[in-house]
């Protein structure tokens, strides 16, 4: 388009005048639209309000084209004015869609490519542009790591884990910038998914998770045009849950006690407090974005400005964050082409730990686990003004409300990222593009624990902790790109070379001892006991080429076919270059003289691909034998001392997935009906696994020595349907529908053994919860088979309680038949894995109102209510349902064991839920200002918009959310999403959001 | 042609990144190649391997507690199934404080391993490496020690790792073996460290002797037990040791650094250390609800009622074992009104007193990360083993002397102070201290109970005399444990070790 656009001459000629305007059927001015005289050079574009202006001769053939719309001819007679409207292409087929080092038109696509939309990425306001993905695209799941919380990292995953241990998050490239953070919603053009090998194999060592290609929006020719977005929104926690109240709760612990023999009656405190209402507030959400964007012949540009502001549901806790982007291009000679992207953000999250990361150990900083747990019948403030405790139960912990106002926990986030390509037409068919990148973001979170936190630190008058780090990333890519025709084919050949250099530097220093709460984290040289700092440094390298070779036989044979070989610093000395080829076919069918003038297939192409994909997987510097630092004690004194880490790996290597893809994309009816079918098989060999591996009595420090032992597969069906159904009239209605299936098996592990991980919190009593065993799903749930009260005398067949049960105590399955309940008797007991997710989406327009009703959903998976554990252990509230229906001896008819049982905190099929759910994930409504109001006011487009989020759930869960995401408090929680799935533990819950939008374009 | 010298820049512009040999350098980060160059760096990894043992998942808690809950001088006030399994003698293999100090006992040795083979790297005399050699030695039979008694027979390592393979897939060695191993290494020790050390915490060559005569002692070699014994008592000028005259001393953080008895003690100093890497024994021994040592105690180790009702209350060391009083919200309370916190588990019991009375400073609240240097080793055991190693060698004088000494001490009386701070003074024991006529094994063993008492030495008596029977029947002082065997004398491998490694066997009964 852009050569269209620079080889139309603009000098008219002699003639009549025509003028006119360009609008779309909705009467919206289209800007930029090519108004070109048929067989000539000649011709302009239409400026901001849609309007040209041409002179041209009676007789001649005006063509307007514009992309996206379906082109119209028409002859002039004698008229001056010439109004067009021009009428949406519904070929979507010939959509533009970004890949790897270039674009394909969507027809000619022979991967597995799913494009999100812009308008799919702002139906309604969201922190990261990651979070909209969710239920938009088959085959890809996405997940906050806690909840609702303000500034949670979100997880995206796509065809499965294809990994253990490694990273299975998709390479996200940022307007080619690999690794590049994600742009504000409102400021993406589109989303391209890239999910089977021939799409990603092009990012060969980093390919296999999947690749997320993210293209912000350019300027375009034509009049400034400004748009202001606005959102403000109100959130609120989706759900509670009923706990005891105070004289309840005295009652439960009574019970408890005399269940246990204790005589010493529980002190009932005088306060009734429900903590969880203690902690949420009505939460609110504002997001403000204005962007302008223009150009002329030469040049054009984009910036942007976006302020987002939460404050979240749970006291205290918030988000902020400014973010500035600039695209601008420059055709600088007709060959010759500049451009620059940068991107620049601040964001500051603001402190609550709701859940924990294992860093406080004692006294507890997972707030929303905390409001559950802790005893209602303690005020806020005891008389003395103190915070108080939980001490008359269990491990003694500061309470909630202390916990989320009085901790600081500060988090300041400076990116910036600067890419400038030049692109050089060599020949007509040969193209030269470099571009060069530079990337840096600096992170620094400080944390102070008040002494006003007796048990956190009260003791130490005080903790503080400052860490800083700053990674920036150095890119240069350059390739070349030959397009030529053969004969009735078309042949384009890509070859490049790509370099990359990531650097980590991090810093954390640390105190206890403060004269002062006031001095919050900043005066770290006045702590009476300074804690051990610490500094790093990690480089990696990456150097890889790249090729590529496209086909296109008669427009009906696709052919595709990649390869790239990847070297890089990490990679262990022996294995250090990786090469991953790919390769795809296609087949148009429907351009096949059979169905070419079929009335109802309007579009079928067949799709098949086989490649190879790597996992880098393996950290800097973690094949190399190494000591670890520990802070000793010599004579009263610290002193530096050493002990070993890890030995030497120099065979390990990354980890390798090989996809096939088989798919068929349909289009009917005129392509009103499309639907993609997808089915992929991926093998992933050569799993890193760790921690098991090596027998502990080596004596490394390091639980993460290494072997390419583990073998996974995953294999699934995508379907995509998009269908319009109304089209014409003032009525329209469309539907997107996605589902996908995902089955995981594990193939291999070290010799085959199970291979057992721990998901819940140290106090639990075991430290297994989830196993992988070869042969089934990853990360089953592995426990005691609860096999309901004990009712005293003799146990029923085939069960058993622990050791000393009476009545009122659980049974569990006695799985050996050794008529006692040892480890051998642990089973699995749960499968998180969904059977299928879905997606289900209908929009409805009537003149200038537009409704769409969002459904997402899962079906099938498993979660572990490790909540529901902890509250029903004993040292903590309780549900009202557990403790009304706990077996006493005169309530011996009920499925819930006796309160204090002898099993507390154990991990069984008791706590096993179906996590099935859909959910009304958005229903919004928008009016568009009649158009007449609107240039009234002088304004271009004037929209209102009203979402809600999350507004209906349906589900059997009793926990707060069947969208779980708990990894672990203690170690589990680096990578640990691949295997721990479906725990629930004191997570951040899901908001229900009500947005107000308004956007005007001027 | 113009054109082209763009593209002329854009091929110089992209030639500046260069290419790389993508060999690794890490900064900042230790490696082994060319560490070890002078004696201060073998001292360095020997510091390590001391460090081991002061983490939370060896004696900062989780070997230290199951030790103690073990025995029957400790019974358990919590409900967590890790620790009952303990205390009940219902132990798995998948014990939750098993699988901590395990690995953190082999990182101990680990650490001695890598400074004995590094030392070969070091070109110095023997007369000035082998001194700083020797403590890793002796930390390395100090690990093993332990090992052995717990397991049996284990995996014995002596050097860095070097086939893993064969290392991954060995059998564990026999407990004899492991034994024989444990005493040359202790002789090496003994042969080259100094008679004193600026610190306890240091091995002398008293600790290496004294280590041997307790490794004799449980091997039943009451010859070379009592012979090792003998040799520390006789030399005690020359090591600088002696009994300390207040027996508070031994527990009291400000005072214990310089006292004469402890022999070898764990270098512990207030500072919160990263990977829990310091004391919390006080707060898992303390009272809940205690107004001393910035929030009390978590209370799960708590000596049932027996252990105070037949303690005679003449013995001073009973005052300063146990807290029968204590400050509870302000309130002066006895133990038998302890429950006034209202917590669950809070016991009317006297409660352990040894490391919450005077902890000293410590750096997190509930007096963890104390800097409390708990004695391993002290002069009075020695003067008890050779009084065991007599008795079992007939030699009824010697037996009489060694055990009368620290009789003699724990009757003198003494100055200390209750839990709620309240100023005690016991007067001398109007009993009169000394043992006449025979002493038996079993009076020997009566006094170690007493005198190391809440010392994690109780277990190891109880399982190398094999009196498990006696004290955890029906008249011990926990009662009866119905769920012992003598299959308890050894614990269980880790059941995630033994699948690592499927040519490890496991002990019987587990």
């Amino acid at each position: 388009m852009v050569i269209l656009l620079f080889s139309v001459s603009l000098f008219a000629q002699d003639g009549i005048a025509v003028s006119g305007k360009v609008t779309d059927t909705g009467n919206l001015p289209l800007v930029g639209v090519n108004v070109l005289i048929a067989n000539t050079t000649t011709g302009t574009v239409t400026d901001f309000d849609g309007n040209y202006q041409l002179k041209v001769d009676k007789g001649d053939e005006l063509v307007f084209s514009y992309l996206g719309f379906v082109s119209q001819s028409i002859t002039i007679t004698d008229q001056t004015t010439l109004n067009v409207t021009l009428v949406e292409d519904d070929q979507v087929l010939d959509q533009i869609v970004v890949v790897g080092y270039g674009s394909v038109k969507k027809s000619d696509v022979t991967g597995s490519v799913s494009s999100v939309k812009s308008e799919e990425l702002t139906a309604f306001p969201v922190l990261d542009a990651a979070q909209a993905l969710q239920g938009r695209a088959a085959g890809v799941v996405v997940q906050s790591n806690n909840g609702g919380e303000p500034g949670a990292p979100i997880n995206i995953k796509i065809r499965g884990n294809t990994s253990i241990s490694a990273n299975s998050s998709p390479l996200i490239v940022v307007d080619g910038f690999v690794g590049g953070s994600m742009p504000q919603a409102n400021d993406i053009e589109s989303m391209e998914i890239l999910k089977d090998a021939s799409a990603t194999a092009i990012y060969g060592s980093r390919g296999s998770n999947g690749v997320v290609l993210v293209t912000t929006k350019k300027g375009k020719s034509g009049k400034l045009s400004v748009e202001l977005n606005s959102t403000y929104a109100v959130q609120n926690t989706a759900n509670k849950l009923d706990l005891l109240n105070a004289s309840e709760f005295a009652d439960y612990q009574n019970q408890i006690r005399a269940n246990n023999d204790v005589s010493t009656p529980y002190p009932q405190g005088t306060a009734d407090t429900d903590w969880q209402d203690e902690i949420y507030r009505t939460g609110n959400t504002q997001n403000h974005q204005l962007s302008v964007s223009g150009g002329s012949d030469k040049m054009n540009f984009y910036v942007s400005g976006n302020y987002f502001n939460q404050d979240g549901i749970v006291v205290n806790s918030g988000f902020e964050r400014a973010t500035f982007l600039s695209n601008v291009d420059a055709q600088v000679s007709d060959k010759l082409k500049l451009g620059l992207n940068l991107f620049g953000s601040r964001g500051t999250k603001d402190g609550v730990t709701t859940q924990s990361d294992g860093s406080v150990t004692v006294g507890g900083d997972d707030v929303i686990s905390l409001a559950m747990r802790f005893a209602p019948d303690k005020p806020i403030q005891d008389e003395n003004g103190n915070f108080t405790t939980n001490d008359a139960i269990g491990d003694e912990v500061d309470n909630p409300y202390a916990v989320a106002t009085e901790r600081v926990d500060e988090t300041v986030s400076d990116d910036f990222r600067a890419n400038v390509y030049a692109n050089y037409d060599i020949l007509e068919s040969l193209t030269f593009k470099t571009t060069f990148g530079l990337s840096s973001e600096n992170e620094t979170r400080g944390i102070y624990q008040p002494s006003t936190l007796k048990i956190t630190a009260g003791g130490v008058g005080g903790r503080a902790r400052v860490t800083d780090a700053k990674r920036t990333s150095v890119l240069s890519e350059n390739y070349l790109t030959y397009n030529t025709d053969i004969g009735k084919g078309n042949l384009t050949l890509l070859g490049g070379y790509s370099y990359q250099k990531n650097t980590t530097e991090a810093f954390a220093a640390a105190g206890t001892g403060f004269l002062s709460d006031a001095f919050s984290y900043y005066a770290l040289g006045t702590a009476t006991n300074p804690l051990q700092p610490a500094s790093s440094l990690s480089e990696v390298e990456i150097q890889s080429l790249f090729g590529r070779v496209n086909f296109d036989f008669d427009n009906k044979y696709l052919l595709t076919a990649t390869v790239r070989r990847d070297g890089a610093s990490n990679f262990a000395a022996n294995n250090k270059y990786a090469v991953f080829p790919s390769a795809a076919l296609g087949w148009k069918i429907s351009n096949e003289d059979f169905l070419i003038n079929s009335e109802t297939i309007s579009s079928l192409k067949l799709r098949v691909s086989y490649g190879a994909t790597g996992n880098p997987s393996i950290s800097p510097y973690q094949s190399l034998s190494r000591f670890a630092s520990l802070y000793a004690s010599r004579n009263g004194q610290t002193v530096f001392a050493i002990t070993p880490d890890q030995p030497a790996n120099p065979d390990l290597k990354w980890e390798t997935s090989y996809q096939t893809n088989f798919g068929i994309d349909l289009g009917l009816i005129d392509n009103r009906i499309n639907l993609s079918l997808d089915y992929y098989n991926i093998d992933t060999k050569d799993l890193i696994l760790g921690n098991n591996g090596i027998p502990e009595y080596f004596g490394f420090a390091s639980d993460e020595i290494l072997t390419n032992l583990g073998e996974i597969n995953n294999s699934g069906i995508e379907i995509a349907l998009n269908s319009k159904n109304i089209v014409d009239g003032d009525f329209r209605w469309s539907t997107d529908f996605n589902l996908s299936k995902n089955k995981n098996e594990v193939v291999a592990l070290i010799n085959d053994a199970d291979l057992f991980g721990n998901a819940a919190p140290s106090y639990f009593s075991h430290d297994r919860s989830y196993v992988l065993r070869v042969g089934e799903e990853v990360g089953l749930f592995w426990g005691y088979d609860y096999a309901g009260v004990f009712q005293g005398g003799d146990a029923p067949a085939g069960t058993q309680t622990l050791a000393g049960g009476v009545a009122g105590d659980p049974l569990f399955v006695d799985v050996d038949g050794n008529g006692e309940i040892t480890e051998a008797d642990r089973t699995i007991i749960g499968n998180p894995n969904p059977d299928f997710t879905f997606g289900f989406t209908n929009n409805f327009s009537y003149r200038n109102f537009d409704l769409s009703i969002f459904f997402q959903g899962s079906q099938g998976g498993d979660i572990f209510n490790m909540t529901n554990v902890q509250l029903n252990n004993g040292d903590a509230n309780t549900t009202r349902d557990y403790f009304n229906n706990a077996w006493t001896p005169s309530n011996t008819n009920t499925d819930q064991p006796r309160v204090g049982n002898n099993s507390n905190r154990e991990i069984s099929s008791r706590f096993v839920e179906d996590g099935s759910y859909i959910r009304l994930k958005n229903l919004a409504l928008g009016y568009n200002l009649p158009l007449g109001v609107v240039e009234s006011l002088g304004l271009q487009n004037v929209r209102f918009s009203i979402s809600a989020q999350n507004l209906l759930t349906f589900t059997d869960y009793s926990g707060l959310d069947p969208e779980v995401n708990y990894f672990g408090a203690s170690g589990d929680n680096n990578t640990s999403s691949n295997t721990v799935q479906g725990f629930d533990f004191g997570n951040y819950p899901t908001v229900k959001s009500v947005n107000f939008n308004l956007n005007v374009k001027f | 042609m113009k054109n082209f010298k763009y593209f002329f820049i854009l091929l110089l512009g992209f030639s500046m990144v260069g290419c790389s040999d993508l060999v690794e350098e890490p900064v900042g980060l230790l490696a082994p190649d060319g560490f070890f160059q002078s004696t201060a760096d073998i001292q360095t990894a020997v510091d390590g391997a001391f460090t081991h043992a002061i983490n939370e998942k060896f004696w900062g808690r989780k070997l230290s507690i199951a030790l103690m809950l073990r025995s029957d001088m400790v019974d358990l006030a919590s409900n967590e199934t890790r620790r009952v399994e303990h205390n009940e003698m219902t132990t798995l293999a998948s014990n939750g404080m098993i699988s901590e100090f395990w690995p953190k006992t082999y990182q101990g040795i680990a650490a001695a391993n890598q400074a004995i083979a590094g030392a070969e790297l070091v070109n110095a005399a023997d007369a000035i490496k082998n001194p700083v050699t020797a403590q890793a030695y002796f930390i390395r039979a100090f690990y093993y020690f332990h090992l052995v008694r717990q397991f049996g027979a284990v995996p014995y390592i002596d050097g860095p790792i070097t086939d893993a393979e064969a290392a991954a897939s060995m059998v564990r060695t026999p407990a004899a073996e492991v034994y024989a191993n444990i005493i040359s290494d202790l002789e090496y020790a003994k042969t080259w460290l100094p008679n004193t050390q600026p610190s306890r915490a240091i091995p002398a060559k008293s600790a290496a002797s004294s280590y041997l005569a307790l490794v004799y002692l449980t091997m039943g070699d009451y010859q070379k037990a009592y012979n090792e014994a003998k040799e520390v008592i006789d030399n005690a000028g020359t090591y600088d040791l002696a009994l300390e005259p207040n027996f508070q001393n031994l527990f009291d953080a400000s005072k214990i650094d310089a006292s004469k008895e402890p022999i070898f003690s764990l270098d512990y100093n207030n500072v919160e250390a990263p990977d829990n890497a310091y004391d919390q024994i006080a707060p898992m021994t303390g009272i809940r609800g205690d107004d001393r040592n910035a929030g009390g105690g978590w209370s799960v180790a708590v000596p049932s009622l027996a252990v105070y009702e037949t303690w005679p209350a003449g013995d001073y060391r009973r005052a300063v074992s146990l807290d029968d009083e204590a400050s509870i919200g302000g309130v002066v309370v006895p133990y038998t009104n302890f429950v006034i916190s209202g917590h669950q588990f809070a016991k009317n019991q006297p409660y352990i007193a040894k490391y919450t009375r005077f902890p000293g400073a410590f750096a997190r609240g509930n007096a963890r990360a104390t800097s409390s240097n708990h004695s391993m080793m002290r002069y009075a055991e020695v003067l008890l083993i050779a009084a065991e190693a007599a008795v079992e060698l007939g030699d009824n004088a010697s037996a009489t002397n060694y055990i009368n000494q620290v009789r003699a001490r724990a009757r003198m009386g003494g100055d200390t102070e209750t839990g709620a701070g309240t100023p005690v003074t016991v007067p001398p024991s109007t009993v009169p201290a000394d043992i006449t006529g025979t002493v038996t094994v079993a009076d020997v063993l009566e006094e170690r109970r007493y005198e190391l008492a809440f010392e994690c030495k109780r277990w190891y008596d109880i399982a190398r005399r094999k009196i498990g029977a006696e004290v955890f029947g029906a008249s011990g002082l926990e009662g009866a444990k119905p769920d012992f065997t003598t299959d308890d004398y050894l614990m269980p491998l880790p059941a995630d070790e033994i699948e690592r490694n499927t040519n490890l066997s496991q002990n019987p009964g587990y």
